[in-house]
């Protein structure tokens, strides 16, 4: 065959098969090949809660450039259990691939896979256990067939089979090698010879770039934003983030430790933040309701805390392995009492670690709660960033007294009524400046106070910084055409995907802008000044009750443009459904730009 | 100087056992030459828990039970401070239970008193972990902490002293104190502290307690005799005092910090060259 090949720009591709059957390695490696050719990836689990078993899955997109969600539609499904044909066919179209395992049978009629699509089925467990006598060669033997099919060279294949394998043994390394040529000769066996790849796939220097995760990316951020302290208890989908701290912490100096639960874990935090250590703890849903007194207390003892929440599916126990953006209400009004804190939301890899380092410095310098919204996918999807710059982060500690300011000072008080709302900290250990901390209402020198004069000052005090915080808070980021009238509003995964819908649409001649807030509450006027910019506003979030479109109309916006996407189902979300969903609202009628 | 807060007078009632805790605990930090810039005490809630307010210090009111996590993660951050938690038998035993079994086990260089009136005197006289079957409506056995500290092999130092008994409250204070700064890690120091309003035992406790420290034979470094021993005490309706059980084990503090660096309370991470100390962390996302 010669005729001209595709230049590869953009790829979705499934591995699934029972969990165990070794789908994310072969994205793995998917994934490496592919970004030596100079596309950026991005990665996606679905897994269950449970070690091994059950319908799991990896999911890749490659493309020429930054794109920071799944595509609509999967070009490849890769199937080691028929039941992950049936379970993925509906994401496949008449220009999708399937290749499947066909050792225990062939495809049914009712699938699922569209008419169009073409199937491979090859014998990867058969011969797997044949060849190896172990059934979890097959993922190695299918990397052979899906390389042909893309395009990639035997030689490429090799090498990234070295790579991978390489740590792992020279045994292991022998081992995939062979069933990768296994796959090699299923391939040609199957009309995959050398040449009849899809694309041409090039490898060359490609710009260097960050492979991270969410959660990589703010416990990296807070170890550059100088945080030296963290607790946690192990909860899907955060407990990364403690995994990586874990392993980096030490080497600075600072310290990790997993508590026997969440109520500890705040409260050894609290305990470290006492000292004036930069501190932060990583959970989600149920560990945050478990936190709750812990946070109120951050919030009447003036203590700084980043606070992260890594959403998944609730209320209760819910889908741990799967997203959901239903905490929003319980960081914005959780807790009991009146108490100032801050709520931000990241929208990409990028942003949790700036977004950490701003995090720490408002937690410090306004000595209050501030939580890092994130969701599963945020937090768990592995994506290309451009390097972080190190030398951007700044970092402000707020108002602190050492002891040479303090023996300068006639009187210390803890609590010092101040305009701005902060009074100024001395670290335990300073001499001269010994004070109480309390949950209890206090005084300025922090003792138990119920006076209520002193009570309104006091709790006033504390408010103010709801106020004197504004100016630290980070702004929203605008994209898109800002006279559009239609606008979307939405934070943490639906970021990449709204992004994606407002191509399609511009493809169908739909001009749109998108208000992309950084920060939930308290919330900036710029958000509610948005809502009143556009026609209509598409509030697009993951939960089913609409608690970010709520909190807008609370803070200002402007109820009456406001139309919300909603979903809840723990499926990742598309940019297909939020493009339908605004045709459909705006009575726009679909044009057809295949 | 400057002036900062003055020490409050105690909120308990006259004949409080806790006042003789607080007296203990401030004779012995100068008995011992800790500053008050370096005394760190955290307190929970209960009559016990405003102890803090009560001598210089820079002093904590944690949360209902939350003790022993705050003054573990406030020790870790900084080591140069001497660490006291203080609280009663609800805070520590009920509420804070769990902790407390966890915090034996994890030995942080921390001193822990706990003020056991085996009631709850705050809210008016409910039976606590340690109120006697019969107490009240109470009919759960009573929880005894020095059983519990000693069938955790972590535990190193478990001592039980009676208010009405100052000069071995004393003794065990300083004793309580010395082993935690010594490096050896916790020392937790039950203090036998009768509310005269909601439970008034001193009668009782006076005629029950029992001084082990006096005993002829008996050996605080012997885990499983001193088990034993505490149990045989306890079928003869005894309150077994003194030095009960001594180990010899690191504080946690020792092999959770980095000690090639200074502690992180006491970094200066504002002023860090970024790029160069952050560089190999940087390069480790460059896959």
């Amino acid at each position: 065959m010669s005729q001209t090949k595709l230049r590869l720009t953009d790829l979705n591709v499934i591995v699934s098969g029972q969990g165990g059957d070794g789908s994310l390695t072969v994205i793995n490696i998917l994934a490496d090949v592919l970004r030596t050719s100079g596309l950026r990836i991005y990665t996606e689990r679905d897994v269950l809660s449970r070690i091994k078993g059950g319908i799991t899955a990896a999911t890749l997109r490659a493309y020429d450039g930054e794109r920071l969600c799944i595509g609509s539609h999967i070009d490849l499904l890769v199937a080691f259990d028929l039941l992950a044909v049936n379970k993925h066919a509906y994401r496949l179209n008449d220009r999708s691939v399937v290749i499947y395992d066909n050792s225990g049978g062939e495809l049914s009629e009712d699938c699922g896979v569209p008419a169009g699509a073409r199937r491979i089925g090859v014998p990867l467990s058969r011969h797997a256990v044949k060849n190896f006598r172990r059934d979890i060669y097959k993922n190695s033997i299918s990397f052979a067939v899906i390389g042909r099919l893309l395009g990639l060279d035997d030689e490429q294949m090799h090498h990234s089979f070295e790579k991978r394998f390489a740590r792992r043994g020279a045994q292991q390394l022998k081992y995939n090698l062979a069933a990768l040529d296994v796959g090699l000769k299923l391939s040609e066996e199957a009309g995959l010879t050398a040449d009849a790849g899809l694309y041409d796939i090039v490898s060359s220097d490609a710009h260097p770039s960050m492979q991270i995760t969410g959660n990589e990316a703010v416990a990296f951020g807070f170890l550059v934003g100088g945080g030296r302290f963290f607790a946690g208890y192990p909860i899907t989908p955060s407990t990364d983030v403690m995994e990586w701290l874990d392993k980096w912490l030490p080497k600075y100096g600072g310290v990790v430790r997993q508590a026997e639960d969440e109520l500890s874990a705040i409260n050894m935090a609290i305990g470290a933040a006492l000292t004036g250590t930069r501190t932060m703890i990583a959970t989600c849903g149920p560990g945050l309701s478990l936190m709750q007194e812990g946070i109120g207390q951050l919030g009447m003892g003036e203590i700084p805390l980043v606070v992260v929440d890594a959403q998944r599916g609730g209320p209760s126990t819910g889908m741990p392995t799967k997203p959901e953006q239903s905490d929003i209400n319980l960081l914005v009004y959780g807790g009991h009492g009146d108490f100032p804190r801050a709520v931000l939301a990241p929208g990409n890899p990028q942003e949790c670690f700036e977004l950490t380092v701003a995090a720490c410095n408002i937690a410090d310098k306004y000595q209050l709660p501030v939580f890092m919204a994130l969701d599963q996918g945020l937090s768990q999807n592995l994506a290309s960033i451009d390097p972080v710059a190190l030398d951007d982060v700044v970092i402000d500690r707020g108002k602190r007294l050492d002891a040479d300011a303090l023996a300068e000072a006639d009187v210390y008080k803890r609590y010092a009524f101040e305009d701005d709302g902060v009074s100024a900290f001395a670290a335990p250990g300073t001499p001269g400046g010994m004070s109480l901390v309390t949950g209890n209402e206090h005084d300025e020198f922090g003792l138990v106070s119920t006076d209520p004069t002193n009570r309104v000052r006091m709790l006033d005090k504390r408010q103010r910084k709801m106020i004197t915080m504004r100016d630290d808070l980070p702004r929203a980021v605008h994209h898109g055409i800002d006279t559009a009238d239609i606008g979307f509003i939405g934070v943490g995964m639906c970021y990449g995907v709204i992004l994606e819908a407002m191509d399609i649409l511009t493809g169908q001649g739909v001009h749109t802008q998108y208000h992309q807030m950084r920060t939930l509450f308290p919330m900036l006027e710029e958000t509610a000044a948005f809502t009143r910019r556009c026609k209509s506003v598409y509030v697009v979030e993951y939960n089913a009750t609409a608690q970010l479109a709520k909190l807008i109309i609370a803070q200002g916006g402007d109820e009456s443009r406001i139309n919300s996407f909603l979903k809840y189902d723990g499926t990742p979300m598309s940019a297909d459904e939020i493009v339908a969903h605004v045709l459909n609202a705006e009575g726009i009628k679909e044009v057809d730009v295949a | 100087m400057t002036k900062t807060f003055t020490p409050a007078r105690p909120i308990w009632c006259a004949g409080c056992g806790d006042f003789g805790v607080l007296q203990a605990l401030v004779n012995a930090l100068d008995e011992l030459n800790v500053p008050a810039h370096k005394r760190m005490v955290i307190a929970g809630i209960g009559c016990s828990g405003s102890l803090q307010n009560n001598l210089s210090c820079y002093g904590y009111h944690a949360l209902h039970g939350r003790v022993m996590p705050t003054a573990t993660g406030a020790k870790l951050a900084n080591p140069e401070l001497t660490v006291i938690g203080v609280g009663g038998d609800g805070d520590g035993y009920a509420i804070g239970g769990g902790h407390l079994m966890h915090s034996f086990k994890r030995n942080p260089g921390v001193t822990y008193i706990v003020m056991n009136n085996g009631t709850y005197g705050l809210t008016k006289g409910q039976p606590s972990p340690t109120s006697p079957n019969g107490y009240g409506l109470n009919i759960e056995e009573d929880l005894d902490p020095i059983m519990l500290g000693l069938s955790i092999p972590g535990s190193t130092f478990l001592a039980r002293a009676y208010s009405g008994n100052p000069a071995q409250l004393l003794e065990l204070t300083t004793a309580a104190l010395q082993h935690t700064a010594a490096g050896h890690g916790m020392s937790y120091l039950e203090v036998l502290s009768p509310c005269v309003t909601y439970n008034d035992t001193y009668r009782e406790w006076r005629s029950s307690v029992y001084d082990c420290d006096t005993e002829a034979g008996y050996d605080p470094t012997n885990r499983a005799a001193a088990f034993v021993r505490m149990s045989e005490l306890r079928e003869e309706g005894r309150l077994p005092l003194g030095l009960i059980f001594r180990g010899e084990r690191a504080a946690l503090e020792n092999a959770a910090l980095n000690h090639d660096f200074t502690a992180p309370a006491l970094q200066d991470v504002a002023h860090l060259p970024l790029a160069d100390t952050y560089g190999d962390a940087l390069q480790s996302f460059m896959r």
